[in-house]
């Protein structure tokens, strides 16, 4: 229990030991002797005039006793009646209460049935939920596989492409290779046919009546010849 | 909780011991004796002092006789304040029996309210209790209530029975738990030394933090003085039902286990004794 309400507690309780406790008997039996010297006063004035009714003046203090206590007894028990219905009512406020709690103590069965179901829910949803993760993790791993495989495949293409790329520069080296061997030789060739030309018009022009006079078509392939092995 | 409701029947069962006694100036048949009762704290003057209006018209003659009001050492007391908060703030730390005068004449018309039946205590009683759920719960609890119900409130204080009223008042003192506490707490703060009848403002039981105010926030915010300081003596007392509790003590925890019938939390500031 907290400081403070314990403080409250003891404060009270010290207080009542100080203004309460030590006058409540006192007030209370003084009280009921004032109560009790009234109600008396009250029969006795009350016996009086009904003896002096009478006339019977010789009544007997005795039986005027016996009256003043039948009076008494039955203001008593009127008394004892209204303490009865005083608990009674009492009787009904706590059954009202108990009632009140029962009620409350349903209400909070009921709560806690609905909040026991949807707890149930909960872990039903969370049991799929978990079975769901788990099939999407397997799922995941293939796929992971699956990329895997993929990519070590891709990294073979690329290194295959890289391979044919350059078997196809070494080719395109080669082929041009070859074509400036051909240009080199044309250009030769050309060089030489002109040469020949030259001298073969220098030629001509040396001896013009010769070669007019001798030459024949035997003379053709010879030429040919040379040519060849000039090449 | 069981120590909870302790503190309720503590706080419904405190009981004041007062001898009262016929003013001397009253015209009397022959001498009055002093009559001696137990004042139930919670209650008020007028509703428990019937056996004393008996007992004193006894000795007077009914031509001598107007409204019954009572003073302690001169001060007129208020019927309109619970009795315990009457003794604590004019007769605490003073010796026991309190000693009450009673007057049949001379009504003090400028420091009391007329009371000629116990139709107008209920009146009061029940304008308090509205007023206190006005600012605890917007007035629902109690506008939800029915006739009946305000009726139990009434007589279980009338016929000083616990269970009947708290079997209804419990009601008024719930709150949910999301809101921590009252909207707001319904308190009157009650100076010896002043002219002004209480101190009453709107308080809220938790900051807007969710912290919950104590009895030393209440004070701080309402009257500082009462607070003590390390440099200078106790100069106040701050009693609830005549006790003083802790500074530290929850507000919302004091409105729902210490206010009176009335659903006030009425706190008295008293010098404090020199010895």
């Amino acid at each position: 229990m907290a400081s403070w309400k314990s403080h409250v507690r003891a404060r009270l309780q010290l207080r009542d030991h100080t203004e309460k406790r030590p006058f409540v008997g006192v007030f209370s039996s003084l009280s009921q002797l004032e109560e009790r010297f009234e109600a008396r006063k009250q029969f006795l004035g009350e016996v009086k005039s009904e003896s002096q009714e009478r006339g019977a003046v010789d009544v007997a203090i005795n039986t005027r006793l016996l009256q003043l206590q039948l009076k008494e007894s039955e203001h008593f028990a009127d008394k004892l009646s209204q303490t009865v219905s005083d608990l009674t009512s009492v009787l009904y406020v706590k059954e009202a209460e108990v009632q009140y709690w029962q009620s409350r103590v349903s209400q909070y069965r009921e709560e806690a049935l609905t909040l026991a179901k949807g707890s149930n829910g909960l872990k039903a949803t969370l049991a799929q939920l978990d079975f769901t993760i788990e099939c999407q993790a397997k799922e995941l791993g293939a796929l992971r596989a699956e990329r895997d495989r993929v990519q070590a495949e891709l990294a073979q293409a690329r290194r295959e492409k890289d391979e044919l790329l350059q078997r196809w520069m070494e080719d395109k080296r080669e082929e041009a290779d070859r074509l400036n061997n051909y240009n080199d030789i044309q250009e030769r060739w050309q060089r030489l046919t002109q040469q020949l030309r030259k001298h073969l018009h220098k030629e001509a022009k040396a001896h013009v009546p010769t070669v007019a006079s001798g030459a024949t078509a035997a003379d053709a392939p010879r030429s040919h010849q040379d040519i060849c092995s000039v090449k | 909780m069981a120590d909870d409701k302790d503190v309720l029947r503590d706080v419904w069962f405190g009981r004041i011991p007062t001898c009262f006694t016929l003013n001397p100036d009253e015209i009397t048949e022959r001498e009055a004796e002093p009559y001696y009762l137990l004042l139930p704290r919670v209650s008020y003057l007028t509703l428990v002092t019937d056996k004393v209006k008996k007992h004193f018209l006894k000795v007077m003659k009914t031509e001598d006789v107007e409204e019954m009001w009572f003073e302690y050492e001169g001060t007129p007391l208020k019927w309109h304040y619970p009795i315990g908060v009457l003794f604590d703030l004019h007769a605490s730390n003073t010796v026991l029996p309190w000693n009450i005068t009673v007057q049949f004449r001379n009504f003090p018309d400028r420091d009391l309210l007329h009371c000629q039946s116990n139709s107008i205590v209920e009146a009061h009683f029940m304008s308090s209790i509205k007023e206190a759920d006005a600012l605890k719960h917007k007035s629902q609890v109690i506008n939800d209530m029915q006739k009946k119900d305000h009726k139990q409130l009434w007589m279980g204080l009338q016929n000083d029975k616990f269970d009947q009223f708290w079997a209804m008042n419990r009601k008024l003192m719930e709150y949910s738990t999301e809101e921590g506490g009252f909207r707001y707490i319904p308190f009157r703060i009650y100076q010896t030394l002043s002219d002004r009848p209480f101190i009453q403002k709107l308080f809220r039981p938790v900051s807007p933090e969710g912290n919950a105010y104590t009895l030393s926030d209440l004070l701080k915010e309402m009257f500082p003085a009462a607070l003590p300081t390390e440099r200078e003596p106790k100069r106040y007392q701050v009693l609830i039902h005549g006790i003083e509790p802790l500074l530290e003590t929850p507000l919302q925890w004091l409105s729902e286990h210490l206010s009176h019938p009335d659903n006030f939390l009425h706190i008295c500031i008293v010098p404090a004794p020199s010895d």
